[in-house]
């Protein structure tokens, strides 16, 4: 085999974007390298944010490749890891466009935070694609190490500190976990490391109903619950995301969690088809979980970072939905969801950042009479709160009202009840920050109100914020009018992917014929 | 190149004793530095236990890598943060520890019934033994291409985030102005300090 | 010598691990758990390698990358107690309450 076929074997054309953010990643470090930080603060920025945006086209140019597998396996480009992806990279884009700021306030570098940040969104797109036990895992750690980073960045601050030492080691002793369930998959499947391999490896070797595939599968579904964040392997998230820097949280609780779904989607439908009921009902049971739990604990909040780190959980439970009903409609719910939360949560912290840069205080009560002094944070934050609480004109209401929808055309009633139940309970936290910045009068205003600085715009790294602010604004109001593009993406997305439309309907009877198949073999 | 069946049944049995052993002495021991030492038992145990599965190759590498680098490293930061200080009693750890002590038997019970019960589909061909390395080689270069590289930057970004968590920030101490003390924390102010009042009194 | 074995020494090696992992109460004690645990899922790749999958040794590659990745891991570990404890002047981790749990 020599060096050509190797190289048109590859197929390496799949993972431009990628290497578009590599490529950025590399001019990021060698530049501040060069020009010194103080002056690379003002344009490697902008520049990681140009990459990202580059690669967010080369991935549309990749969108219905006709050849998607890629690296002999390792890499699957079909256009359900091209959404994620996408999702992933935007939500990067975002969170640098409100990280400027906010890093120079904190005193620490900027450079070494994008260069950390970048490596996380890489990690991410490969995750999202990853087809191979192997480059899964690495591409997961590369996406978990730099969040342990990232959440300590902020060293000086005990806070931060303690939110990484907290963060990492729950997350590599859940990767350690994940992994053993990966050997597990590798021997029971004799010897096969690629996902599709491995089932039809366990089905050859009719060990599709041991003891040994369920354990695997458990813990796998560990490794896979830390990522999303569900209960209950959700015991990091309030620490981590009041603990570190809050950009960082914006880029958890979305690029990092769709990437956590979109391992969730590809390992257990392509990995255990033959335990499917049992996957189902695990993730089901976790979906409850995390809809009660997070949705109802984040009643008791005082502090905003706490309070969306419990209606993450919430959210993800909502997400989760789609994810165990496994029909088309389900899975594009679930994307066409993660497409909105990626606009209206991006838009929330964005808010967070810039009442936090104003006046020094995440704390709910803190909050209140804003609006006398700033609307159009108020008005931002308002509705980026109501959409996450999905009232009715903004794009939250119609992610939710299609995932209820395609939950209850599957059947799945309590579910759905359950989901509308916690959602109501959830719009009650979010109103009642709402209220409190709108409808307090001036004298019940809160003492950072009082003082709350003239807004300015001209400052360095404001004007990006401003930009972040508004364009995640006008997405989360009109998303919801105009959802059609989006709507037609995510349904495109799951009905053009093989592995997904291998796994419809059809699963159930393949399943069976293993069974009719196999008592005959012995 | 296998050994005789005997020798090998005997160091398996030694390696297996001296790793269980030294492992148990790394979560139980009272001091840190014996745990660490141990912890380099463990690893060179598990090295050999690699020779009696024909691979030299990762042997080679679980010496290099494990012993030469992670134990070094991990002696390095006990030297750093090793303060003689006893941790203060927390009572009724001991229920905790007996609780998680029969979890962990749950757990092993539960992994070693799906052990031995598990039909493994085990192949007689030959191992490949000393051929490994290029075979490792070839993988690497043809279908695990892929993580191979990623594995760089996942290293690159590890060194880089490392030396910015670790490194001491010199600030100049007669430009510091009494306002900039906490010039790099986060910019909202913590809550509540209660409890590091509480910790440190108890330490002190 | 059988597979079985070695699984069973790595099964042993993982629930000593999460014991460590769960009962420590230095930082750095937590890490060395880990390195544990992954060193028990590297026994298991190995076994598995030699037994099942002698031809391609694909269990090998997957050791080295878990090899690489750990030693990154521990690096980054270290040097977040490293931070932690020059704010904190302790590596206890019953002391880091800052934040509830």
């Amino acid at each position: 085999m020599d060096f050509a076929t190797l190289a048109a074997q590859l197929n390496a054309g799949t993972i431009v974007p990628e290497g578009i953010v590599i490529v950025t990643i590399l001019l990021v470090i060698v530049g501040d390298l060069i020009v010194g930080r103080s002056v690379s603060a003002r344009w490697t920025p902008y520049l990681a944010i140009g990459g990202l945006l580059l690669a967010v086209l080369a991935l549309y140019q990749r969108w219905d490749s006709t050849s998607p597998i890629s690296f002999f396996g390792e890499f699957n480009a079909d256009n359900l890891s091209v959404v994620f992806r996408g999702i992933i990279a935007l939500s990067a884009a975002g969170t640098i466009l409100m990280s400027i700021r906010y890093v120079e306030q904190s005193g620490t570098s900027l450079a070494e935070f994008l260069t950390i940040l970048l490596t996380a969104v890489l990690g991410g797109m490969f995750l999202a694609g990853s087809d191979e036990l192997v480059s899964v895992y690495v591409s997961l750690e590369t996406l978990s190490i730099s969040s342990y980073l990232l959440t300590g960045y902020t060293k000086r601050d005990p806070r931060s500190n303690e939110a990484a030492l907290k963060y990492l080691l729950i997350g590599a002793s859940s990767s350690a976990i994940f992994l053993y369930g990966a050997s597990l998959l590798y021997g029971l499947s004799g010897g096969e490391t690629r996902l599709s391999a491995i089932s039809a490896g366990i089905a050859t070797a009719g060990l599709d109903q041991s003891i040994g595939l369920v354990i695997a599968l458990v813990f796998a579904i560990a490794g896979i619950a830390f990522k999303i964040a569900a209960v209950p392997f959700h015991q990091w998230t309030p620490d981590v995301y009041e603990g570190s820097p809050t950009p960082v949280v914006a880029f958890l609780s979305v690029g990092s969690k769709a990437a956590g779904f979109a391992l969730a989607i590809r390992l257990l439908v392509t990995a255990f088809p033959l335990v499917t009921e049992q996957w189902q009902f695990v993730m089901t049971a976790l979906a409850i979980l995390s809809m009660v739990l997070g949705n109802v604990v984040a009643l008791a909040q005082t502090s905003m970072k706490r309070l969306l780190a419990y209606s993450s959980i919430g959210q993800a439970g909502f997400i989760m939905i789609g994810l165990v009903i496994g029909t088309d409609a389900g899975y594009a719910s679930m994307v066409f969801y993660l497409m909105i939360y990626l606009f209206m949560n991006l838009g929330a912290f964005t808010c967070i950042i810039l009442f936090t840069l104003r006046t020094g205080t995440d704390q709910i009560s803190e909050y209140s009479g804003l609006y006398q002094k700033d609307p159009l944070l108020t008005l931002a934050l308002s509705i980026c709160l109501l959409s996450l609480g999905g009232i009715p004109p903004l794009a939250g209401f119609f992610g939710k009202l299609y995932l209820f929808w395609a939950g209850w055309q599957a059947g799945a009633y309590p579910l759905v009840l359950l989901g509308l139940v916690t959602s109501v309970i959830s719009i009650y936290y979010y109103i009642r920050v709402v209220k409190m910045m709108v409808v307090k009068e001036p004298q019940e205003m809160s003492d950072s109100v009082k003082n709350y600085p003239a807004i300015r715009w001209d400052l360095q790294g404001m004007r990006p914020l401003q930009v972040g602010l508004v364009m995640t604004l006008v997405a989360t109001t009109i998303a919801g009018i105009l959802s059609n593009p989006l709507f037609t993406l995510a349904n495109n997305s799951v009905t053009q992917t093989p592995m997904l439309q291998a796994a419809q309907k059809p699963a159930v009877q393949v399943s069976k014929d293993e069974t009719v198949r196999l008592p005959i073999a012995l | 190149m296998n050994l005789a069946e005997g020798v090998q049944i005997v160091s398996f049995g030694i390696l297996a004793v001296m790793m269980l052993g030294s492992a148990f002495g790394v979560v139980l021991l009272g001091n840190v530095v014996y745990s660490a030492f141990l912890l380099a038992g463990v690893f060179i145990s598990m090295s050999g236990l690699y020779l009696l599965l024909n691979a030299d190759f990762v042997a080679a590498a679980q010496i290099l890598i494990y012993v030469g680098a992670v134990n070094v490293l991990i002696l390095f930061a006990i030297m750093l943060v090793n303060k003689r200080q006893d941790f203060v009693m927390v009572p009724r750890i001991w229920i905790r520890q007996v609780a998680t002590a029969l979890v962990c038997v749950g757990i092993f019970a539960l992994l070693g019934t799906m052990v031995v019960t598990t039909p493994w589909a085990i192949v007689t061909t030959m191992p490949v033994g000393d051929a490994s390395i290029v075979k490792i080689g070839l993988h690497f270069f043809s279908d695990f291409l892929l993580p191979f590289e990623l594995a760089s930057m996942l290293l690159l970004m590890a060194l880089i985030g490392a030396v910015v968590l670790a490194r001491r920030e010199f600030l100049p101490e007669a430009t510091l102005e009494p306002g900039d003390a906490d010039a790099l924390t986060l910019p909202e102010r913590p809550r509540e300090l209660l409890t590091t009042g509480r910790s440190d009194s108890t330490i002190q | 010598m059988q597979l079985q074995y070695f699984l069973l020494i790595a099964a042993a090696l993982f629930c000593i691990g999460i014991y460590g992992l769960i009962t420590s109460r230095n930082a750095v004690r937590v890490l060395m758990s880990i390195e544990l645990m992954l060193n028990a899922v590297n026994l298991n790749l190995m076994a598995f390698s030699n037994y099942l999958d002698a031809d391609e040794i694909k269990g090998q590659v997957f050791t080295i990358f878990v090899i690489t990745i750990a030693a990154a891991e521990a690096a980054v570990g270290l040097a977040i107690v490293l931070a932690i404890y020059r704010n904190r002047d302790t590596v206890d981790m019953e002391q880091f309450n800052l934040l509830k749990w």
